[in-house]
């Protein structure tokens, strides 16, 4: 019995922690006057299809290094596209000097520590390491 | 004085802007193509029934600088195979961001004919190995020097785009085999385009005032194609209506595409309409459609290109020039990793009429590697 309850807690722990660490935010700027952005409003400013906040205020999307858990969860549960379909998104604007992607801009915590001290900055990173510097206008998995 | 220090600490941070980002963006991509077609008896895209890799290999490299808050400067240098790898500017120009969603573009530029036409050579961006170049045509014609400028603008969740352009070009360049020299005057165009979710639309409108250096004296057994057309029309009577001086050329298109990230389909119709007789009216047409499974796309698509003759005496010289073809391509991309791409396409060729004669039909193996960095 004991063992039961002691292993369901252990369980109960794995997964709690698992499910908070696995969450993901979209934050901008404590100093940002906007205070939630839907995922459309998000995505065209990741896919370089708009470049202010719906405040009007000028939006700078910047994303983590490939390969980060969070990019990753961005891609496929916010923008909804692949690794590939992205970059090949971005070839077609690249060399036709119609756009450029998002500067990668490091690791959970380097976003945050950018986005804490602009404004005009947007990103997404784990939810772990939010602080009040920063302001969470979305959440996904 | 901590205070302060970090106040300014804080202040520079804010104060690196993002978006001018002062440093050089260098950007490259490269295609690495072999072919092999089954038979000598067809001809397309360069290939024979050897292995050949020089057709479409290519390496392109982009250097973009921002110079101010507002404007850029763009360079795209091209190394093609097909061109023994020497190196040129394909587009070289400033961007004057006149607005957040007005660009003026002043320079050498891409002139925009086709759908694919801004990312022609970036093989990464599309599924096959190279657009079917039954539509893809106008090589010859595929750079203006001028001005460009480009209207970005948002209806509900509609994108839109209108892009206005004006220039000339005068280059040697090679058309059909052969060497001209080809220049282009008071060339403009249009096109405006419409993308909501999937789906997108896109026409375009483009003229230009044509002049080559056709010769019907310089025709002969190892002639240019043109020339020898010409003299044959000289003899008919009709030789003037065979070069081409000042004379207008028309190119309409319009597509239609859909991709919801799993299905893809796109359907383009070109058709060119000009007012000499040396080079033929045609129409072109595509569909695709692809299907992404994971790292692979499988696509197939149906392509053809029909030339259009004129009546009388300058239509039964036209007829020694007249082809009409069709294409049918399978193939299948994989996604290597999030830069470099794997294709194989099998292109079903066949020559309805080349030269006015009845043509054959074979297989156009290509194999290629796409690369972005």
């Amino acid at each position: 019995m004991r063992a039961v309850i002691l292993s369901s807690i252990v369980f109960y722990c794995l997964t709690a922690s698992y499910l908070a660490h696995a969450e993901h935010v979209v934050i901008v700027s404590a100093n940002n006057t906007n205070n939630s952005l839907d995922k459309n409003t998000i995505t065209r400013i990741f896919l370089g299809k708009a470049s202010s906040f719906p405040d009007g205020s000028q939006a700078i999307p910047l994303d983590q290094n490939e390969g980060s858990a969070s990019r990753e969860a961005f891609n496929d549960q916010v923008l909804e596209k692949s690794a590939s379909q992205l970059k090949a998104y971005w070839s077609r604007l690249i060399f036709t000097g119609k756009g450029t992607p998002p500067k990668e801009s490091g690791s959970d915590s380097d976003v945050k520590s950018l986005i804490a001290n602009n404004p005009n900055l947007l990103g997404y990173v784990d939810n772990s390491v939010v602080d009040d510097s920063v302001k969470v206008v979305y959440r996904f998995n | 004085m901590t205070l302060r220090l970090s106040a300014i600490a804080l202040a520079s941070l804010t104060l690196v802007p993002m978006a001018a980002a002062d440093d050089l963006r260098i950007n490259g991509f490269m295609n690495i193509t072999a072919g092999h077609l089954s038979t000598d008896d067809i001809s397309q895209d360069g290939y024979d029934d050897g292995i050949k890799f020089d057709q479409d290999t290519l390496v392109g490299l982009q250097m973009a600088k921002q110079v101010n808050s507002s404007t850029s400067a763009t360079v795209q240098l091209i190394s093609r195979g097909s061109q023994n790898f020497d190196t040129q500017a394909s587009w070289a120009y400033l961007t004057y961001a006149a607005s957040d969603n007005t660009d003026v573009r002043a320079g050498r530029l891409r002139t925009p004919f086709f759908y694919y036409s801004d990312f022609l050579e970036v093989g990464y961006a599309y599924h096959w190995v190279t657009p079917p170049s039954l539509v893809y045509r106008l090589d010859a014609l595929s750079s203006i020097n001028g001005v460009d400028i480009s209207q970005r603008f948002t209806l509900g969740s509609t994108d839109g785009l209108i892009q206005l352009y004006s220039g000339r070009y005068q280059d040697d360049l090679t058309f059909v085999g052969d060497q001209y020299n080809v220049e282009l005057k008071r060339a403009g165009g249009l096109v405006f385009s419409l993308s909501h979710n999937s789906l997108s639309g896109r026409i375009s409108y483009h003229q230009a005032d044509l002049t080559m250096d056709i010769n019907p004296l310089n025709a002969g057994p190892n002639g240019r194609a043109l020339d020898n057309l010409a003299a044959a029309a000289t003899l008919a009577g009709v030789g003037k209506d065979f070069v081409a001086d000042n004379d207008t050329v028309k190119f309409y298109q319009a597509s239609l595409s859909y991709d919801n990230g799993t299905s893809v389909l796109i359907a383009e119709w070109t058709k060119l309409d000009q007012t000499t007789a040396a080079i033929l009216d045609d129409s072109a047409l595509l569909v695709s459609a692809a299907r992404r499974i994971n790292a692979f796309t499988l696509h197939l698509t149906y392509a053809q290109a029909e030339d259009a003759t004129e009546s009388g005496t300058v239509g039964s010289i036209q007829q020694l020039a007249e082809y009409k073809e069709t294409s049918v391509i399978a193939g299948v991309r994989y996604d290597y990793d999030s830069s470099t791409a794997l294709k194989l396409d099998i292109q079903h060729h066949d020559e309805e009429l080349v030269n006015g004669q009845a043509g054959d039909s074979g297989l156009l193996y290509n194999l290629g590697m796409s690369l972005v960095f």
